[in-house]
Formats: structure tokens, sequence, C-alpha cells
């Protein structure tokens, strides 16, 4: 804590400054309130003029008397002044700012560094003080500056603001100006009329409530004329830390099991705990460094194993009505670290959240997280695999998944797989692993094998194993060939996107076609959609979006998903710039080149209106 | 020595007339007096921490000295030829004389002199038209209209609206960085008859507002998955010295002031307007928050949500740009067509 606690219930305070006003006019008042009983404030100026763009001046015009916070214009600020200060100006208004500070003992150096300051723009004006007269009631009641106060909750009640303007009072004492707060019945503010001061009147606490919004009215008589302003007069109540934390609902314990989620950075479980006070999240590290949650263990694999991550925000208590602004601080039990499939344990692990800032007994809490790792087993479904292919596949065609139990839930695990070569010479398939080492996808590697009479059923042994442990598991294969074969036409190209008519596309082959033929897909969409026609070796496969391992084996089988070139007419590309997402009409694809997707209207074209009157 | 160094130049009126930095930067490399202490101050700086700078005796007479040289009165221009090395000049010395933590900064930039009519008198050659009269068409369509038709314009428009929308991957919506700079280089190298055009028409339907929002391409520019705290994304700002420039002329130029008639400092709208478009391509990027035809709404992207004991200070600093009426009347005024007649 500070050495004193004496502080200005507002950052900034304003008042206009004219050219010839006499020495003496006093300008504008200044409070401080206190931190503790007994304190008495000292007001002191720094002597330097900050004129707007920084370029500062020794100040020869203002004073503050020290124990009453007036400051006043101690010589008369003349035009030749006037013309010193407003050099480098831009603006059509002349600002300058000063510093006041505040200590609880008579200042000795003339320092400007006290780290308790408060700041005054004075602005001046390019002419002499207009008349009473000429100024309006909101001129002489209130400044330009909103009546605005901050007061820092369980500090001593005090004065903190003056309703009147010194400087109208002194100039114009002919007029009757008053002052009323209204709206302050049961609150725990004061006006004092005889000084138009106004107090709080008892200690605050801002989880109880954190503003008020009361009403300043004033009232000018001039002769029978009266005229009223009201403005707005808020006050802010400052937080400080005098709440522990809580548990909502008492919960203060969370299960955590690790099973197919074993990745680095999963999230286990949540804990919460909730505070009155306010965190600011700006800046973020201090914050975090306040509020902390460490993992109480002397384990050392817990704490290489997990970590605790801390996140927070601001949620709202309304304790009798109204609404304050309190913290929901969150405790996520994160994996540090991918952990391995043979990992089999249960224990608590304690973390103890600590409110630092708290000067109370309860400041801290103890969080209970019940982990249970359950080992995972490597292995096939209790059945083996068969898959028929037709003769007619052509290379790339896709066959099928294979994939261990639970392989589509692991995150962390990684899984390869193998197919052991079988006794024979028929040996048409391949295996390439899919993303995030999941699954394996089976493909046609060698397409003149399905072809050969002699091979029929063949049998291949799978084995999967996980790369961390190396603990694998076998199963069998067996691949059926069926069908008879067809002829070939001449002059296909080796990919279906090629074909731009259904006709044309369904009398072809292709890489990665099934059963010998390319499948057209018709679209139905109007426009650019996603569901434009195109010729593809399998519509389950392709377009769908995703570049699968297999299709990215060669820019032949799916440009739709694949392609990274050029695409010529309406279209949307999809993730990462590859393939085509969304398109107009039919796209088609020349592989390693353009894409092109347009609309096939030629045969509406040829004889409109015009063409039948013709003939 | 017979007195302080020769000014660069003077106005008619005995005040001296700014130099850009980069210039005030040669001009005090020349003299070895100002380029040492120069040098001193710099160092001064590195430390940043401006308490104990001025303790030092050393660094409080270089700043001193330094008060008298061009290099103390100097500005920058937007757009100019270096600008971010004149900036930098700039900062190396404003940052020590203020305290870094002030609400408003002044702006390093020079001051506008043209006027919204300006704009018009040139918009009408475009259109042929007096975008008053006609009520009933979209104003947004015809200014992208307008700028399709300008090879410059439609150049630049389409390049960033390509960089923004572009899918980087299924995590990363686009690559904010690229979309940022386009839009600079849109904003600093299109003249503002095309630019305002689009970014401030006047809409009568959800249609037209909803294309005024979608101006920036605000999905990849301006919104994020989360809303930081305003005086964090301040902070940001200021630690980027072109940033921290734009949002000081923001500060300047659009600043509510209860003294003029349009709320605008010296009634100009178009220094208002310039300084906004100027921020757009910076952390703290403003957009419309709505397709609201009836009112404007501008907010960067961010909220006052755990501002603890500063949340006072974060709603003044968020109201700058969501409850301005400097900032509103200057965009009515330039949908309307209308710009406040003064004498000169």
């Amino acid at each position: 804590a500070a050495a004193f606690g004496l502080y200005f219930p507002r950052k900034e305070y304003s008042e206009n400054v004219y050219i010839d006003q006499p020495a003496g006019i006093p300008l504008l008042r200044i409070h401080a309130l206190r931190d503790s009983h007994g304190e008495v404030a000292h007001f002191h100026l720094c002597q330097n003029l900050i004129i707007s763009r920084a370029r500062s001046h020794e100040n020869h015009w203002f004073q503050i008397r020290e124990k009453t916070g007036l400051l006043y214009l101690s010589k008369s600020l003349d035009r030749e002044d006037f013309n010193l200060l407003s050099v480098g100006n831009w603006m059509p208004l002349s600002k300058v700012m000063l510093y006041v500070f505040l200590s609880s003992h008579p200042f000795q150096e003339k320092e400007c560094d006290s780290a308790t300051r408060t700041t005054v723009f004075l602005s001046l004006m390019n002419a002499t003080a207009p008349a009473c007269s000429s100024l309006t009631a909101r001129q002489l009641c209130f400044t330009e500056m909103d009546l605005s106060f901050h007061i820092k909750e369980n500090k001593p009640p005090g004065t903190f603001h003056q309703l009147q303007l010194p400087s109208v009072h002194h100039l114009c004492q002919n007029l009757s100006i008053s002052y009323n707060l209204l709206a302050a019945e049961g609150l725990p503010f004061r006006y004092n009329e005889n000084t138009t001061g106004v107090s709080v009147t008892q200690r605050l606490d801002r989880e109880e409530r954190e503003r008020y919004e009361l009403i300043a009215k004033c009232t000018v008589r001039e002769g029978f004329r009266e005229m009223q302003v009201e403005v707005p007069f808020l006050v802010n109540v400052l937080d400080e830390d005098d709440s522990p934390p809580f548990l909502p609902n008492g919960t203060d314990t969370a299960d955590a099991v690790v099973e197919f989620n074993r990745k680095e950075g999963t999230v286990l479980a949540t804990l919460t705990v909730y505070d009155a006070d306010t965190t600011p999240i700006y800046p973020l590290e201090s914050s975090r460094k306040k509020y902390t949650g460490t993992i109480i263990t002397d384990d050392p694999w817990i704490s290489e194993t997990f970590r605790v991550e801390h996140i927070f925000d601001e949620i709202h208590f309304s304790p009798n009505g109204s609404q304050v602004r309190g913290t929901q601080h969150e405790y996520k039990l994160v994996l540090n670290k991918s952990i391995s499939v043979t990992e089999h344990r249960s224990f608590m692990l304690d973390v103890l959240v600590n409110d630092t800032e708290f000067h109370g007994p309860e400041r801290s809490v103890m969080l209970h997280f019940n982990v249970s790792i359950l080992p995972v087993s490597i292995q096939f479904p209790n059945m083996t695999y068969q898959f028929t292919v037709n003769r007619n596949a052509e290379r790339f065609a896709q066959i099928g998944k294979i994939c261990i139990e639970n392989c589509m839930k692991f995150r962390g695990v990684n899984i390869s797989y193998k197919l052991l070569s079988p006794n024979v010479s028929c040996y048409p398939v391949s295996i390439l692993q899919g993303r995030e080492g999941k699954w394996g996808s089976l493909y046609v590697n060698d397409s003149s094998v399905l072809r050969r009479p002699e091979c029929k059923e063949i049998q291949y042994t799978i084995q999967a194993t996980d790369k961390q442990s190396r603990k694998h598991t076998k199963t069998l294969l067996a691949i059926v060939l069926e069908g008879t074969l067809l002829k070939k036409e001449e002059d296909c190209p080796d990919s279906c996107a090629v074909s731009k008519h259904r006709a044309e596309c369904e009398e072809c082959g292709g890489f990665g076609v099934l059963t010998g033929r390319c499948q057209w897909r018709q679209g139905s969409g109007k426009g650019i959609t996603t569901n434009y026609s195109t010729c593809t070796p399998s519509i389950k496969t392709c377009p769908d979006g995703t570049c699968d391992v297999i299709e990215s084996k060669d820019p032949a089988v799916c440009p739709q998903d694949c392609t990274s070139g050029n695409i010529i007419g309406g279209h949307g590309k999809g993730t990462g710039n590859l393939g085509i997402k969304s398109g107009h009409g039919i796209c088609y694809c020349f592989p390693r080149q353009n894409c092109y997707c347009e609309k096939d209207d030629i045969k509406e074209q040829l004889c409109d209106e015009m063409c039948k009157t013709v003939i | 020595l017979a007195g302080p160094p020769s000014p660069p130049g003077q106005d008619p009126h005995g005040w001296r007339v700014p130099v850009d930095c980069v210039r005030a930067n040669e001009l005090c490399a020349a003299e070895p007096s100002c380029s040492s202490r120069y040098r001193t101050l710099r160092q001064c700086l590195a430390g940043r921490d401006r308490n104990t700078m001025l303790a030092n005796k050393e660094c409080q007479a270089a700043l001193e000295v330094l008060q008298e040289s061009p290099l103390y009165d100097c500005r920058c221009k937007r757009g100019m030829k270096k600008e971010l090395q004149c900036l930098q000049i700039y900062w190396s010395i404003h940052l020590g004389l203020t305290e870094g933590e002030e609400f408003y900064e002044a702006s390093p930039y020079e001051p506008v002199t043209s006027r919204l009519s300006d704009i018009f008198r040139l918009a009408s050659i475009f259109s042929g038209m007096d975008p008053a009269t006609n009520s009933k068409s979209n104003h947004c369509l015809d200014a992208a209209k307008a700028c399709n038709l300008n090879d410059n314009c439609k150049r630049l428009r389409s390049g960033y609206i390509s960089t923004c929308s572009k899918e980087i991957s299924a995590t990363e919506h686009c690559s904010r960085r690229k979309c940022h700079k386009a839009l600079r280089q849109f904003f600093d190298r299109v003249p503002s008859e095309y630019t305002y055009r689009l970014l401030f028409c006047s809409c009568k339907d959800q249609a037209c507002a909803e294309r005024r929002r979608q101006t920036i391409v605000p999905s990849c520019s301006y919104e994020d998955k989360e809303k930081p705290n305003c005086l964090d994304l301040r902070n940001t700002c200021r630690t980027d010295h072109l940033c921290r420039s734009r949002l000081a002329d923001f500060h300047t130029n659009c600043q509510a002031s209860f003294q003029s008639l349009t709320s605008c400092p010296g009634d100009n709208y178009q220094a208002c307007l310039g300084s906004y478009a100027g921020l757009i391509g910076f952390d703290m990027t403003p957009n419309y928050v709505n397709a609201s035809t009836t009112s404007i709404t501008i907010s960067p992207w961010c909220s006052c949500k755990g501002s603890g004991n500063m949340e006072e200070e974060c709603e003044k600093f968020l109201q700058d740009f969501t409850e301005n009426p400097c900032l509103r009347n200057a965009i009515q005024a330039f949908g309307n067509g209308t710009d406040v007649n003064l004498s000169p």
C-alpha cells in the first residue's frame, strides 16, 4: 500500500481564463478525500505549464492554496502572455495543462513527481472576460466538464466537490446563483447550502452499489427572472480487494477422465470460483498473478503431466436490486503432454486458489480434481474385413476404411496401419494413412492385377501399431474380385473431371472409378452452389469438400476437391484455397491446368424467338 | 551564441511553419550540437521510463536544447513518403515529453485545411448529378459503381476485397495482417472522393446500410473471436507508431467540442472523416456496429467488460466512437452532401 492514502475524487478539472483578468481571481476549487481519519491534505502545483503538443513553460500565473485547494490567478494574463502561451497551439482554442499534487504533509521540495495528482485544463480565451449578463445559465452554473466523481470504498466520509464556480461567484456577485442536489434521499450524500459543498456521509461499499446517479440543479435569479439548469451528477465507487473467493453451490470437486482423448492441451475438467471483487483484464498478466492456482503435489510425474489454466470473466451480482460487477474465475485442468495408451492410474489432484491481495483468513480455496487415467486397448473389432472390388476399378479407387476399435474417438494417439504382403503374386491394393493417424484408407494401387483371371480372392494381414507405445494388433482382410471386364473405350482421358457432359462422362472411366465408369452428379441449385454439376469417379468421395489422402496422390483423381490452379467462371474456393467449394452450372477441370465453371445453355440459345420468326 | 537557431520558415504572422520530421532530422544532423543532443535523448529514452530519464541531468539538458530545434515542432503528412520514419522521429522526441499515459495525445499530422465541399465539387463531376436530389437511389451502390469506373480505385478495392476474403485454412478464416495492409493501401492511395463515398454513403434501407457496413470486409478486418477490453486495445495500438499516430489524429480532429456549431473542432468535417478513415487497417479499426438506417453507431472491436476501476475511463474512450456528435454529424453531413459554410 502507498505511504499515504489521500486521493483526488476527479481525474480532471477545467476552467476558462480570459485576457486581462485581474490577479487574485479564484478559478476553481480542488478537493481531496482521505484514506484514514486524521489525514490532512496539502495541495501543490507543479511549476510547469504544459501546453498542448507537450511544450512546457514556466508557470508565472497560477497558484494554489496549499490548505484549501483553491486555484487562483496570481498574475494577470495579458495579451503578450496569451500570445506566448498560444505559440505552437494549432487548435483554435488554446489549452494549458497543470498538474496538482497531493500530500499528507506540507510540501518541502517543489518537485513534480508524486504519484497522486490531478490534471487541470485551463482554456485560454482570446477575449476579455464576458459580462455576467452575456453568460447563459448553463455557463453560470457549471463548467463544460461532466460532474463525474470516483470515491474509494471503505474510506472515511468527506467533502469532495463544491458546486459553486469560484470564478463566476467572484465576477457576478449581483446574481443570485443557488444549487441543490436532487435524488439524494436515502443516499449517502449531502449538500451543504452554505458552502455549496457535496460530501459523502458514510463509508461506501462497492459490492453493495457501485454507481450513484444524482442530479445537480442550479437556479439563477436576476431580478424577476429565474432560470434553472439540471445536469447529471455521477459518483462511481472504486473497488478494492475486500472479498474472499467463494465456490458457487459449494462445488469444489470435479471428475477428470482421460480415455480416448489423450492429446496435449486437452481440457479435462473445469472448476469455477467466484469473487465479488472486480478483476481488470487490463493489464492481463498482473491480474493473473494476483489470483493464482497451483497444483499441490510432490509427484514429479503429476506436475509434468498436468497444468492448470486460469481464465476469468466479468459477471454481475445483484445484492439488493442494483447490479454490481464481480468476477468468475475458471480453473481448467489441462494435459501438459500426450499420455501413453498404456497409462493406468487414478488419484486426487488438488489445486490451491489464492486471492493474493485479499487480507483476510479466507483468502484461498482448495479445488479437487478426481483424475482417472484409463488405458485403451489397441485391437480390431472382433471380425475380419472383407471388401469386394470390381475388376473394372481403376487406380486410386477407394475401397474402404480400416479402423481399430474406437479409432474415431482417439485424439493424441497415432496409429499406423500396414498391409503384410500375401504369399501370392496378386497384390492390387495398398493402404494410406488417414489424417490425424486415426484410420487407414484402402485403395487400388495396381489395376492390371484386377484384370488377371487367376486373382480372385486375396488374403492380407493388416497390422495396426500405436506409434508411441509400439503396441500392435493384427486382423485378416479378404479382397474378393467380382464382375466381368468391360471393353475399354478409346480416347478416354485419365480424369473423369475433364468430361463436360453427362454422356461422355458416363461412357468413360478414369482414375479412382470403382466400376469402370465415371459418375455424373446432376446439380440442382441455381446460381453459384455447392451442388454444382460435375463428372466424378465416385459421388461419395468426390467432390465432398475435402482433398483426402488418396485424392491428393494424383491431381487427376479429384481436382474438384484438390485443385490449386485457376478456376474460370463463377465459383467459390474451398478451404485453404484448395478445390471448388461452389460453382456455377457445370464445373470441369483439366488436371494440372485450369478448372472451368459455366452454365451449359447453348441448347436454349440455338433457337430463340428471333430465330423462330426468321424461319 | 547569438540566439536560437534560425527557424526553418516563417509564416506572415511570425509563427514558425513546421517542417516535416524527416527534413527536421536532416537539419538537426547537419548541426553538431543538435545531432549530439538528439543522440543523447534517444539513448535516454531507450530505457522508456520517463521518471528515470528526467532525473538525469544530461537527459534533461538534451531535452531543453531540442525544444529549440526544428525537430521539436516537426509534423508528418498522411501518406507521405517515409511516413513511418517521420513518425518514428516524432515519437522519439514526444514520448519523452508527454507521460505516454495521457488520455488524448496530440496528432503528429499536419492539420487538414481542405473542406468537404471540395470533395462534393469533385464528386459531382463523376456522377453528373447532385447526390442530394436523388433520394431513391442506393448511394452505397452508386459509390461502388463510381469506384469500379476508376482504374486505381477498382484495382485497390478488388485488391483488398480478395485479400480479406481469402480463406487460409479451416481454423484461420483469413490473414488479418494482409487484409489490414491492403485496406491501408486503399485508403492511403485512393482519393477521398471515392473512399468517403463508399465509407460514409447515406442509406434509407437495410440492404444499403448492410453494404456500407460490409465496405471494409468486417469479418476479416474488424471482427475477432473475442472482444478485447478497449483500454487493452488502446495499449496495443500505442505500441505501434502508426496506429498511435492515427488514433491521436482521430482524437484531435473528431473530439466532440461544445464550442462549435457542429461539435467538431474548428467545424472541420473533412478533418474528422479523414482521421476516421486513417484508423482503418490498424488494431483500432472502427466500423458500423449494425445495419441500422436510423441511427449510426460506430465502434472499434472492443468492450469495457473487465475494466475494473478503469471503467469510467474505458467508457469515455469508447464513447468517443459510439456516442460522438462530431463524428456522427460529419458522417451525416457527408451523406447529405452538406458542409458548413464558413467565411474564411
